[in-house]
């Protein structure tokens, strides 16, 4: 063998050595990288379903969750160009929108039920003698956080069953400490969402009382949660969310399909961390694809109602192709 | 071994300190047991402990302290360098003192958890930001312990150094960085406590990182057990990290100490 020969040979053995190795890589750099803000709630489970059942990798989308449970980092961190997705409830998406920010709609997420159990419930001290929203008044009322879909909601309930929700003080309080600050006296009512509202019972049900389901009785079937994204890279990569969303609802189909069944509870127990028997009497929300113009348009006029009203454009111009029925 | 015992002993002696953490701990245990905290966010002692086990073995928590780790030393090693770096400008030109002062004076008291949200958005929320927080957090300490100690070299040492005819090279790195040893070993310290706090703060903040990203999961996904498990995983790290530290400085400047001066 000559020397030129020779080093040929090795140069075709290496090659082909090395052949296997180069095609997954090349495979993989196909894959279009989504990082998608999500919270720890039982409310993304079709992402994760999508992301457990294989659907993104099928569209060639590979999603990259970040998970916040404290902060509001996901809107921020969107127009920040940090995410390309964030899981947001209404009301934060629509007041980014309100002050010029270009979210859309590329998705539903969670909606509430028709009939109860909700996934929201006003709570207070047993003996306490509040029942309804007149009761309320002068008093403080907890909301994680100000001005999100559970404080709207948790408003929307006092009005409703007569109380001037203006005369009720609303602090901010984390989930998972507002049933002991309800026990311990430093507030007198809570909104709380699931889990959190079943581990409160459960674990202080001799002092605790839900007193409402807060969207079930003010607006049944009603817009809870969407995916977002940022209106310029709809325009650039549409595409790319058409495949996203396509496997998202996949996920949401699997999730539908899976609803109260043990693998379903095992998904949602694998990324939320809750024990398992406790997710097993937690209220789950409405899983839908879409996102009405009729949702946020009642939307946008609860949100007027309790002092939350401002210019927003017209809701059909909010919902990318993706979300539209 | 008799050695050991004899340090056992040493370590129980009534005065102890040691008596009181775990009369801390028994206390813990007997109100969560008794109801005196009726709450699921007071769980026992041993439940805490149980879980703390059950995590550590699993490889769950070992993971998450290496990768902690990971970050707070990356930033304090590059926070340092940049802190001492700046710290011998400081102190050796007046000139730098007075156009960079006010500025690092202004900045150096803003609590960093409080300018995370900007650096989200400008580092993203992944090891980048992690490690530039503990950077900046290892900073300051660094940069006013330097300048100091580099104001208190001995004028007579340096002078003769002179005489002894040490170029100007040498004086740096065999009398004045020597001398400014024991000052920048105390900056290091006080800035190795204050990472891990802000490593960890960030991982509370944003991304699903490390320790920091455990606690806040843990208590979201209301298990209180796990959460104080991190919470005594940090506690006994920032313990650990200080006594190794110790041992590290005890070593380093022997000749510090051995002059009769308490770091």
């Amino acid at each position: 063998m000559t020397d030129l020969t020779r080093r040929a040979a090795v140069a075709a053995s290496l090659g082909a050595l090395a052949a296997p190795l180069a095609a997954p890589a090349l495979r993989a750099q196909a894959l279009t990288k989504l990082r998608v803000s999500v919270i720890p709630v039982l409310d993304v489970a079709p992402l994760h379903a999508a992301i457990a059942q294989n659907y993104f990798a099928a569209e060639g989308i590979e999603v990259d969750t970040s998970s916040t449970a404290g902060g509001a980092t996901g809107l921020p961190g969107l127009v920040a160009g940090q995410y390309r997705v964030t899981f947001s409830n209404t009301v934060s998406a629509l007041l980014g929108v309100r002050e010029g920010l270009d979210f859309r709609f590329i998705s539903g997420a969670a909606r509430s039920l028709a009939q109860p159990p909700d996934t929201m419930a006003i709570v207070v001290r047993k003996g306490s003698g509040i029942t309804s929203g007149k009761g309320l008044e002068g008093k403080r009322v907890a909301s994680n956080t100000r001005n999100n879909i559970v404080w709207l909601r948790g408003m929307a309930w006092i009005d409703k069953t007569g109380g001037d929700w203006k005369r009720v003080t609303t602090v901010e309080v984390p989930f998972p400490q507002m049933a002991d600050a309800l026990v311990g006296g430093q507030i007198d009512a809570a909104l709380f969402s699931e889990p959190f509202v079943t581990s409160a019972m459960e674990a202080q049900g001799d002092k605790l009382e839900r007193i409402g389901w807060i969207i079930q009785e003010t607006a049944p079937s009603s817009s809870i949660a969407q995916y977002v994204a940022m209106k310029e890279d709809l325009d650039k990569n549409g595409e790319v969310f058409d495949r996203f969303v396509r496997a998202l609802h996949k996920g949401t189909d699997w999730v539908n399909a899976a609803a109260g069944k043990p693998e379903l509870l095992q998904l949602v127990a694998n990324f939320t961390r809750v024990p398992l028997e406790r997710l097993q009497k937690v209220a789950f929300t409405a899983y839908p694809k879409e996102v009405t113009t009729a949702e946020i348009a009642e939307l946008i006029a609860t949100m007027t109602k309790f002092g939350l009203g401002g210019r927003y454009p017209a809701p059909a111009d909010l919902i990318f192709r993706t979300a539209k029925a | 071994m008799a050695g050991g015992a004899l340090a056992a002993t040493k370590g129980f002696r009534p005065t102890s300190g040691v008596w009181l953490v775990l009369a801390l701990f028994l206390l813990w245990e007997v109100s969560a047991r008794t109801g005196m905290v009726d709450s699921p966010n007071w769980p026992p002692l041993s439940r805490v402990v149980a879980a703390l086990v059950r995590d550590t073995l699993s490889g769950e928590i070992p993971m998450l302290v290496g990768s902690t780790l990971a970050r707070m030393f990356a930033g304090l090693a590059a926070g340092t360098l940049a802190g001492i770096a700046a710290g011998l400008l400081f102190g050796a030109s007046t000139l730098a003192q007075r156009v960079l002062g006010p500025t690092v004076e202004l900045i150096r008291p803003i609590p960093i958890p409080a300018v995370i949200p900007p650096l989200v958005l400008f580092l993203g929320l992944d090891n980048g930001m992690k490690i530039t927080v503990a950077a900046v957090t290892a900073f300051f300490p660094l940069l006013t312990n330097t300048a100091q100690g580099l104001r208190a070299v001995e004028a007579d040492q340096l002078a003769m150094a002179r005489t002894f005819g040490v170029p100007a090279w040498r004086r740096l790195f065999r009398v004045t960085l020597p001398a400014i040893l024991p000052y920048v070993m105390a900056g290091l310290r006080v800035a190795l406590a204050l990472a891990l706090v802000t490593t960890v703060v960030a991982e509370m903040i944003a991304g699903e990182q490390g320790v920091g990203h455990y606690l806040v999961l843990m208590q979201f996904a209301g298990r209180a057990e796990e959460m104080y498990a991190a919470v005594l995983v940090l506690a006994f790290l920032g313990y650990a990290l200080n006594r190794g530290f110790l041992w590290v400085e005890r070593r380093s400047i022997a000749w510090y100490f051995a002059t009769g001066r308490d770091g």
